[in-house]
């Protein structure tokens, strides 16, 4: 795992890739850094919460290569033809996008250290804020990762990652429109008004119980919730290992 | 030693790959040809764990593909077509990559990889970009990567395809070096290529052996008999008949070719199953007759592999 974890690691800075991710996240970080700081009120959870927006963008930049490239050059062949396990090339390709976003972190940690040395506050709600920026980074970067182990083209990969990770971001906009619309429809059927606004609110709460925004909101204030990133966490996890599955089924494949 | 037994393939309805067998001996180098589409590279890629069977086993050196693939896949070294290449990294970089995903000790790293780069000639390209590579260098690249840790049988796509004259002849000659210490199997379209380093060949037609056994085997099977075209010094008629006398021959037909220095040309055809060369080389030596050349008329492998392949063809 350590072999497949180095090799994309430093290929991240072989290529203009790790680059333009590392540009990306240190302009958006700084300029947030900058905004706060100028007005004199800097809010380290606010910077980092403002980051996770950009997961949209920067997720799918860092993992849109990992297996379409291998899979369009034929390097993914040595995964299946040496003695290495498929699960550990799965492992050290997530775990090498994750230590780019560590990397890329260092920015808000020099944040909190001129922040701190300026006389500014780093607390608890900073902190919470932090942990689940990392436990999201963690199932972002599954996700893309099983989006770059479907396909060969690193274009189609990005965007399916793009597409996943911005469902998951508006998902509770989502969730009204799609509880509306169940209510509207209830109602065309014949249920009462009431049965059939419960029926829209239940719909949209089932739907919000999955925004890992909602679920993880108030760690910033200080507030944490092991289910929170128990859930992160699981859905990280289960991508990890369909992309293992997906891989795997290559092998079998009859088709 | 490879030992594969009725292997099936199928993808749909279609049998890429339908009942294939047969064993690769420990130091051989096995020939494996067919036509586009016959099922080679299929057979290669089952055989190295790249996909699985249908059914039917692989067995190396004693290891089944897919009971024990760490074990089987430790004794195998692959080049496929397209060798596995990072352009991004260097040779040696590269070499140590895959030294970590065959699990090559830390200890036994560095020898091996210099050994490997001296063995495949590119200790002068070690320290660059493979990217920046000619096709042949990168060709030596992907055959030092099916080196790395000491396989005892390496398979080989399509070796030579897109090298030039030169470095044809120079990866042949390096497989055959390697043939010493490793079971090779090979598969190429230059047949020229295959004749002269292989042991033996299996020949593959829609999905199934069409023919196995060694060149020379094989083209007297095709023509039931063995051809020779001898040149010598000596007289006429009483060499042709001296020749019709030894066992196996069945026919000598003489021309002479220099009348001034009594020089002759004789075709003759042999059914037997042995070398009738050593027994004719015997009798001239006893006349004192000098043996000028001595050329097999035999089917080339090209003429064997139309043969077998366009028979099969027409019989589907």
């Amino acid at each position: 795992m350590y072999a497949i974890f180095k090799r994309e690691f430093l290929s991240y800075f072989r290529s203009p890739v790790g680059y333009v991710a590392l540009s990306i996240f240190s302009f958006l970080s700084g300029y947030i850094f900058y905004t706060q700081f100028a007005y004199g009120s800097v809010s380290i959870s606010t910077e980092v919460i403002s980051l996770r927006s950009f997961f949209v963008i920067i997720v799918p930049i860092i993992t849109m290569g990992l297996f379409a490239e291998d899979k369009k050059r034929g390097t993914d062949i040595l995964y299946y033809t040496t003695p290495t396990s498929l699960f550990s090339v799965v492992l050290g390709k997530a775990l090498a996008a994750f230590a780019l976003y560590a990397v890329m972190f260092i920015n808000v940690i020099i944040h909190i250290i001129v922040t701190v040395s300026c006389g500014g506050v780093f607390n608890v709600g900073d902190f919470g804020a932090i942990i689940v920026f990392f436990f999201m980074a963690f199932m972002f970067i599954a996700i893309g990762l099983f989006a770059s182990a479907i396909t060969d083209s690193q274009i189609v990969s990005a965007i399916v990652a793009f597409v996943f990770i911005l469902v998951s971001q508006i998902i509770s906009v989502i969730s009204g429109y799609v509880g509306t619309a169940a209510g509207s429809m209830a109602s065309t059927l014949g249920l009462s008004n009431s049965k059939a606004s419960s029926i829209g609110t239940a719909v949209t709460n089932t739907i919000t119980w999955f925004d890992p925004f909602v679920k993880t909101q108030d760690f910033s204030l200080g507030i944490f919730s092991v289910s929170a990133l128990f859930f992160l966490l699981s859905v990280g996890i289960l991508f990890i290992y369909l992309t293992y599955r997906l891989l795997d089924k290559k092998r079998w494949s009859q088709a | 030693m490879i030992e594969i037994s009725n292997l099936v393939k199928r993808y749909g309805d279609k049998k890429a790959v339908n009942g294939i067998s047969f064993t690769v001996n420990d130091d051989e180098i096995l020939g494996f040809l067919g036509p586009n589409g016959a099922g080679k590279t299929t057979t290669m890629n089952i055989i190295t764990g790249y996909i699985s069977s249908t059914s039917g086993s692989v067995k190396v050196n004693g290891h089944d593909i897919l009971e024990e693939p760490e074990l089987a896949k430790k004794e195998i070294g692959y080049l496929p077509e397209n060798p596995p290449l990072y352009h991004d990294m260097t040779v040696i970089e590269y070499l140590e990559y895959i030294c970590d995903l065959k699990g090559v000790s830390k200890d036994k790293r560095k020898s091996q990889i210099d050994n490997i780069l001296s063995m495949v000639k590119i200790s002068d390209v070690k320290n660059r970009l493979i990217g920046n590579l000619s096709k042949g260098y990168k060709q030596r690249v992907g055959i030092a990567q099916a080196l790395v840790g000491n396989p005892s049988i390496l398979i080989l796509d399509e070796p030579t395809v897109g090298l030039d004259p030169n470095q044809i002849i120079e990866i042949r000659k390096l497989i055959k070096s390697l043939s010493k210490r490793h079971s090779i199997i090979i598969s190429s379209h230059i047949l020229s290529e295959i004749q002269e380093i292989a042991d033996r060949v299996v020949i593959v037609n829609h999905g199934k052996v069409a023919a196995i056994d060694s060149i020379t085997d094989l083209s007297k099977r095709l023509s039931g008999q063995s051809k020779l075209l001898m040149t010598f010094r000596g007289p006429s008629q009483e060499c042709a008949e001296l020749i019709r006398t030894i066992p196996g021959i069945s026919s000598a037909i003489v021309r002479v070719t220099d009348s001034r220095v009594s020089q002759i040309e004789i075709s003759i055809v042999s059914n037997s199953t042995s070398d009738v060369r050593v027994s004719i080389f015997n009798c001239m030596a006893k006349k004192n007759w000098p043996i000028l050349e001595i050329r097999s008329l035999d089917p080339t492998l090209e003429e064997v592999f139309l043969s077998i392949t366009a028979g099969k063809r027409r019989a589907n």
